[in-house]
């Protein structure tokens, strides 16, 4: 597709009407592969998703049986899926929370700092680039009830150790402080960036009238940067939502479920235990969840600055 | 700004610093220390000698020099195509006065909100349907493009003036030269911003690969590492370690060479205009 879509630059004019009549084949043609893509492999699989849940679906192939709600009630009542649901509960409010108070004091740490700023910006930005499954064998270790760092440290200051992730009081902490490692320091880009468009002369403007510390966060700097903030609290959202390497490779769930989330639990069903119809029906309920996030994303990026 | 208050920042950035680092420190010490130095008692926090066999052992048992090929051949593969089908349509939703565009808009910022994992289990099965399970074509296909892509380029190629656009329909430019000569260079750092975002994705991505692929020969880099880490490799802990770092180095490096660009071109995101 190369020149040949084109016609040269003095057409008379019965080219250039011509060209006009099929002006709109181009940007059609433009949007056709993305297009056919995001059907194929965005929508249909989520109307399909939708319609599995009131299947039951053998994995190997062969016929679909209609099942009602029955996959809904089932996954409802399952006290691990309960507990699943729970847990993912509580491991977004552990996440989100810490990681976007860290992200943001690290953003305007890191943005006030005189020297050694590159440095700095790039140490703390590291974590959003690993690789979490290989990070959550290096954090399987620095966790581990014998002879890990975190036990050794804490023997070094004179406390016991602690079995971080083969108790079921802690394993969900312990892979909730992963992904705070992680999100902080994917909010805190999104802040940083946030920070550079607030305009140089409102930041004077406030130390002329004497305004900094809190005050300014509160009453200047978040105001301004709004849509940033927003946009930084769904993604840590939609991050503790989807957690799903760490797990998988820290604890698989366990010990006793204490560190299964909705994901992980969905993919157990799906894969572990075959049963599609009831896999499905618990991420279209994840879906539901995000939907609700995604409509809050929609007002904002709507609302922008149009 | 008094003194106590500035040590308390650098004392806070300090920790902050050790704390995002250290992951990245103890995965490179373990993976040059003997094996029988990885636990310990008291706190050493350097190996007694660097022991480099354990990125040979980690190369060769975890099959990773197939698993890093595999890697790359998904990775740019995905971006190509990625770029091949974001790039003209977001010129199309940025640029061009048409009936309709802001139905597809509408639609690719609903396909944001769609988690990956939603779609998951339908494409498994219609991958398996089409024969592809366990081959490389299906770790690519599923991605082919992005709406993320498309959102984040729209948004760079709304900031060019239309007097330039204009001035191009002047010269008699159709849309395909229009986009090459004028409107590429234009988005050229979201376009960079978007490689590098695509390239950490995939290189990363765990969960699909997971799914779809079933022999070692078609593993990326990630899966060959979880796949070793569950391996029955005894205690070698240094090899996984090493292993880890063999994953991570490839995307670390891409950032800090892309790092400035790459916020930059992501800054774009979040003040749609």
């Amino acid at each position: 597709m190369t020149a040949t879509l084109e016609r040269p630059v003095t057409a008379p004019d019965a080219v250039a009407v011509r060209r006009r009549d099929r002006s709109n084949l181009v940007p059609i043609l433009f949007l056709a592969p993305a297009g056919v893509a995001i059907v194929l492999f965005v929508i249909l699989p989520a109307v399909l998703s939708l319609v599995a849940s009131f299947f039951s679906v053998p994995l190997a192939g062969g016929a679909w049986q209609w099942v009602g709600i029955a996959n809904f009630q089932r996954v409802l009542t399952d006290p691990a899926v309960l507990q699943a649901i729970g847990n993912t509960a509580v491991y977004s409010v552990i996440t989100i929370v810490p990681s976007l108070v860290i992200g943001l004091t690290l953003a305007l740490l890191a943005n006030s700092v005189s020297r050694g700023k590159p440095f700095v910006r790039t140490a703390l930005f590291l974590p959003m680039t690993a690789n979490l499954v290989a990070m959550a064998v290096v954090f399987r270790w620095l966790f581990a009830f014998q002879g890990g760092f975190v036990n050794q440290l804490l023997g070094f200051v004179g406390f016991g150790a602690v079995n971080w992730l083969g108790d079921t009081d802690t394993s969900l902490i312990t892979v909730a402080l992963v992904g705070v490692w992680r999100s902080a320091s994917f909010s805190m880009m999104i802040f940083f960036a946030g920070l550079a468009t607030i305009p140089g002369t409102l930041n004077e403007a406030a130390k002329a009238e004497g305004i900094r510390g809190f005050t300014k966060l509160r009453k200047i700097t978040l105001p301004t940067m709004k849509p940033t903030v927003v946009f930084a609290v769904v993604l840590a959202v939609l991050a503790s939502v989807q957690a799903f390497d760490t797990i998988n490779v820290m604890t698989q769930g366990g010990p006793q479920g204490s560190s299964e989330t909705i994901l992980t639990m969905s993919w157990k069903l799906g894969f572990g235990y075959f049963d599609l119809g009831a896999a499905s029906a618990l991420s279209f309920l994840l879906l539901v969840v995000l939907i609700g996030v995604g409509i809050l994303q929609r007002r904002v990026l709507s609302g922008g600055s149009k | 700004m008094t003194h106590a208050l500035s040590v308390g920042r650098w004392l806070l950035i300090v920790v902050a610093v050790l704390i995002s680092l250290f992951p990245f420190y103890w995965m490179l010490r373990t993976a040059v220390s003997p094996a029988d130095e990885v636990f310990f008692d008291g706190i050493s926090l350097v190996p007694s000698e660097l022991d480099w066999s354990n990125f040979v052992r980690a190369w060769e048992d975890a099959n990773l020099g197939r698993a890093v090929l595999n890697g790359v051949i998904v990775t740019v593969s995905i971006l190509v195509l990625q770029l091949v089908t974001c790039i003209p349509a977001a010129y199309v939703l940025a640029k061009v006065k048409m009936r309709g565009t802001g139905l597809v808009l509408g639609i690719v910022l609903g396909c944001l909100l769609v988690p990956a994992q939603v779609t998951l289990i339908p494409t498994f099965i219609g991958v398996n349907m089409l024969g592809l399970a366990d081959t490389l074509t299906a770790l690519v296909l599923p991605f082919v493009t992005s709406a993320f892509g498309i959102f984040l380029l729209r948004q760079q190629m709304m900031s060019i003036p239309d007097s330039l656009m204009e001035a191009a329909r002047t010269d008699g430019l159709g849309h395909f030269r229009t986009l090459r000569n004028v409107v590429i260079p234009m988005a050229a750092p979201g376009i960079a911003a978007f490689s590098v975002f695509s390239v950490f994705t995939h290189w990363n991505d765990y969960m699909w690969p997971l799914l779809i692929a079933r022999s070692t020969d078609i593993a990326t880099p990630p899966l060959a590492l979880g796949v070793f880490q569950q391996a029955d490799v005894g205690l070698d802990y240094s090899a996984l370690s090493a292993g880890a770092v063999i994953v991570t180095a490839p995307v670390v490096i891409l950032f800090l060479f892309a790092q400035k660009r790459f916020v930059q071109g992501m800054s774009g995101t979040e003040i749609p205009g």
